[in-house]
């Protein structure tokens, strides 16, 4: 473990010297470095804390660093180096991964934002309080259709049910779609700004809430699809 | 340093190419076939045959020999139950390895390819030698698997590679591998499907293309389907009208199946078993085949989360896509006709010798970038999966989960490993169990234990664990549940050491027969000329053409022994009384061409 006191930088392990924590090679003897102290995903791939990513700008990204890491290209290296660069390219294709689709994107800035739902599991079975509402209707809607199904009613009648009942929170969903968009350009504006704006502070705060809804509202239309389906 | 091979591995036929001068080539033998059948027979005396020689036993000794272990690599006794009665050899093994049984002898899947293996090797470095290359010997290569192979498969492959004395640089997906082979000729950009039918193996994967990197999206696939099970359709049909008689007898019915059904990619009609046998009778049974095809393909382009219509190029590989019907269906499913521009049977290799090119010279113009086809769990309460890692990741890439003691002073904790789509662990394939052990002694619930997963290059999972609170490393014995433990396959290498001078032997032996079965060859050419009688009676002494009959009689005689210095005596005594022969009808074609007049006409 590195004592270094300054948290930004990392130490080579090849010849000791320091480099910045967003370096992939050492300044000094040039070699990759050991996954040591690294920063989070966007830092590691050079990009901003943005949610609105050019996709082809994280595309062409991902394949230049891919290209400087891949194991392929490190067969005839020391073991350390070998070792360093299954670490970078897999490190990196994580980030890859997580920062490619716009929803788990949100949820890795909100995680690095300590904001991140406990558990997926926890998450959904509350209810969140703007959806009380929908969510009671459509339970006993959905209860009355299963009573319908199985008092032998036909399935277009009860079909026809299922898609009326799914209108409402399609809607809810379009509605939802707008409200991130909105503050997901609200966030980039404020992204740089100290941690502690009460600006910044409050659209994170908004995007959270939001991103329990919308996973919420995800389920709810995935148990109307079940439904169709039986 | 010597060069480094890449190995297409397959479950019919098997090919070794290299890179000259930024060119793949495949290696072929004097005869110029660049397949070696993926059989291996054991005679009684226990002299090992691999490749065309093992092939023919098929049909003079079946139960001694072994084809398409492919489809046993990485499993368990249970997993192939319902298809042994299709192989004439012994499937046994409980609990763990399955274990394929010849004579007194048993062996595991990755011995058996090791065979295969080995006789690539040798294939090549006689290559070598011939070309006059300073280190000839062959001890690196890039082997390929089907892109669906799971982690189980994958490292008996890579076994089979160490058993058989060879450095395994790495384990390569064979779509990807063709798709670096087509890549190089034409400058391909895009998205590409490459649809590989195999002899018994199916993959589909969908890859994007741009400036040199070959980026997988997506995969999917079935290792249990290909034209093995094809030719078990057609086996069941004459089966149902003549039974069969013996081992040897099935694989005679086996071999004419495969001929006709070789004849109907080409024609309109055959014959199977002496029966007319038409295209349209064969389609309509093997469409259910095709049709179990296009479900994986489906599911690829939704994972990687596209329409037929991006596609924009279809790359076809393996031998069974050279059915018209599999072609009609691609075409039909992507609506655009498919690429078959390279031989789909030499493609894969010829890709694995480019990657194995890449991995010695360092050289960055193109990279391979894959994905792993399976998602990988761990057991939790209730017997249910948890995914740490998504199918379709690329790899290399790793996943984590934290673990806790469920009683008080609790030091080790069991870790079940699976991979697979499924919700239940009993529907999944199990990779490995472990223990994890050296936990601190605490409350229980207190000690957090990470357990990191991590899938290389090769698609292959290692795994290591340390306990946070006090960063005590772990140590993880991983038992793996299908496949062989490291001392295994280090026994078995050595074992393979102590049988080279058996298999030095047996090379021998074939050499022998293959030079005598020439020597033959010509004889009996030069003895139905045309012209022979006329040449008897004017150039050759009285009873030289008897003596030649005679010697001839005798060679055959001794051919299919086993018996190596005999076989040499009597191909030797052939030559020597063929000698005058064939220096007067050498001298008669010089005299015909000098005087303008064709031989014949004589």
């Amino acid at each position: 473990m590195s004592s270094s006191t300054t948290p930004s930088l990392q130490v080579c392990r090849d010849c000791g010297g320091g480099a910045p924590v967003d370096a992939h090679f050492c300044p000094q003897c040039e070699k990759i470095l050991s996954l040591g102290r690294h920063g989070d995903y966007f830092a590691f791939m050079g990009l901003p804390h943005r949610l609105n990513l050019d996709a082809a700008g994280l595309e062409q990204r991902f394949r230049a660093l891919s290209r400087q890491f891949h194991p392929d290209f490190f067969y005839n290296a020391t073991t350390a180096e070998r070792r360093a660069s299954l670490e970078r390219s897999s490190y990196l294709n994580d980030a890859y991964r997580m920062l490619k689709d716009p929803v788990t994107r949100l949820q890795y800035i909100l995680q690095i934002e300590g904001l991140a739902p406990q558990g997926p599991s926890e998450a959904s079975r509350q209810v969140p309080p703007a959806l009380l509402e929908e969510v009671f209707a459509l339970n006993e809607e959905l209860d009355e259709v299963r009573d319908a199904r199985a008092a032998g009613a036909a399935a277009e009648v009860w079909r026809a049910r299922l898609e009326r009942a799914r209108m409402p929170i399609e809607a809810k969903r379009v509605e939802h779609e707008a409200q991130l968009q909105a503050l997901a350009a609200r966030w980039d504006a404020l992204a740089d700004r100290p941690n502690d704006d009460p600006d910044r502070r409050a659209v994170l705060t908004a995007l959270a809430d939001r991103f329990l809804e919308r996973n919420y509202i995800h389920n709810l239309l995935a148990g109307i699809e079940r439904e169709l389906q039986a | 340093m010597s060069t480094v091979v890449g190995i297409d591995l397959g479950t019919t036929n098997s090919l070794v190419a290299y890179v000259k001068d930024g060119v793949p080539v495949v290696i072929r033998d004097k005869s110029g076939d660049g397949l070696v059948p993926s059989v291996v027979s054991f005679d009684e005396r226990g002299t090992t045959y691999v490749g065309r020689e093992a092939q023919r036993r098929l049909l003079t000794d079946a139960q001694r020999t072994v084809y398409s272990v492919k489809r046993f690599m990485g499993k368990g006794r249970d997993d192939v139950r319902e298809e042994t009665s299709h192989f004439p050899f012994r499937i046994g093994g409980e609990g763990g390895v399955l274990r394929i049984g010849v004579g007194d002898k048993e062996f595991t899947p990755p011995e058996i390819s090791a065979f295969v293996l080995r006789e690539l090797k040798h294939r090549a470095e006689a290559f070598f030698a011939e070309q006059g290359e300073f280190d000839n010997e062959v001890n690196r290569a890039v082997i390929t698997v089907p892109a669906y192979f799971n982690d189980a498969q994958r490292t008996a492959t890579r076994d089979a590679g160490r058993i058989a004395g060879l450095d395994v640089l790495r384990i390569i997906n064979e779509p990807t591998a063709a798709s670096l082979a087509y890549g190089l000729d034409k400058r391909h950009a895009g998205l590409i499907a490459v649809y590989d039918f195999g002899g018994g193996t199916f993959d589909i994967s969908i890859l994007r293309v741009e400036d040199g990197i070959f980026q997988v999206l997506s995969t999917n696939g079935d290792t249990h389907l290909g034209g093995d099970d094809i030719d078990n359709l057609l086996i069941d049909r004459v089966l149902a009208d003549v039974p069969a008689t013996s081992p040897e007898h099935t694989q005679e019915i086996r071999k004419g199946v495969i001929q006709a059904k070789i004849d109907l990619s080409e024609r309109d009609e055959t014959t199977l078993n002496g029966q007319p046998f038409t295209r349209a009778e064969f389609e309509a049974l093997i469409a259910p085949i095709v049709e179990r095809t296009l479900a994986p393909c489906r599911q690829a382009l939704a994972d990687a989360g596209l329409q037929s219509s991006a596609i924009d190029e279809v790359v076809l590989v393996g031998g069974s896509t050279r059915i018209p019907l599999v072609r009609r269906k691609v075409e039909e499913l992507f609506g655009r006709p498919p690429h078959s521009d390279l031989n789909p049977d030499e493609v894969v290799a010829l890709g694995a010798a480019v990657q194995a090119d890449i991995l010695i010279t360092g050289n960055r113009e193109m990279l391979l970038l894959d994905v792993t086809p399976l998602s990988l769990g761990i057991e939790t309460m209730g017997g249910i999966t948890s995914k740490i890692i998504m199918r379709n990741s690329t790899i290399p890439a790793t996943g984590s989960e934290m673990f806790t003691t469920a009683v008080d002073s609790q030091t080790a904790v069991d870790i079940h490993v699976l991979q697979g789509e499924r919700e239940l662990v009993a529907d999944n394939r199990s990779l490995a169990r472990f223990k994890l052990r050296g936990i601190p002694p605490m409350p229980a619930g207190l000690p957090r234990v990470q357990v990191q997963f991590q899938i290389d290059a090769n698609g292959i999972l290692s795994v290591t664990a340390s306990e946070l609170r006090t960063e005590i490393e772990q140590t993880v014995e991983v038992k793996p549940s299908y496949g062989l433990t490291d001392e295994q396959v280090e026994q078995m290498l050595m074992d393979s050491f102590e049988n080279a001078e058996a298999d030095f032997a047996a090379r021998l032996l074939i050499e022998a027969r293959n030079e005598a079965e020439n020597v033959i060859h010509a004889t009996d050419k030069s003895l139905r000329a045309p012209d022979i009688d006329q040449i008897e009676k004017d150039e050759l002494a009285a009873g030289e053409k008897k003596k030649i009959e005679s010697v001839l009689a005798g060679l055959k005689m001794v051919l299919n022994s086993s018996d190596r210095e005999t076989i040499q005596k009597w191909t030797q005594a052939l030559n020597d009384t063929t000698r005058h022969l064939a220096e007067v009808m050498m001298n008669r074609s010089v005299k015909a061409a000098l005087s303008g007049k064709n031989v014949n006409e004589m």
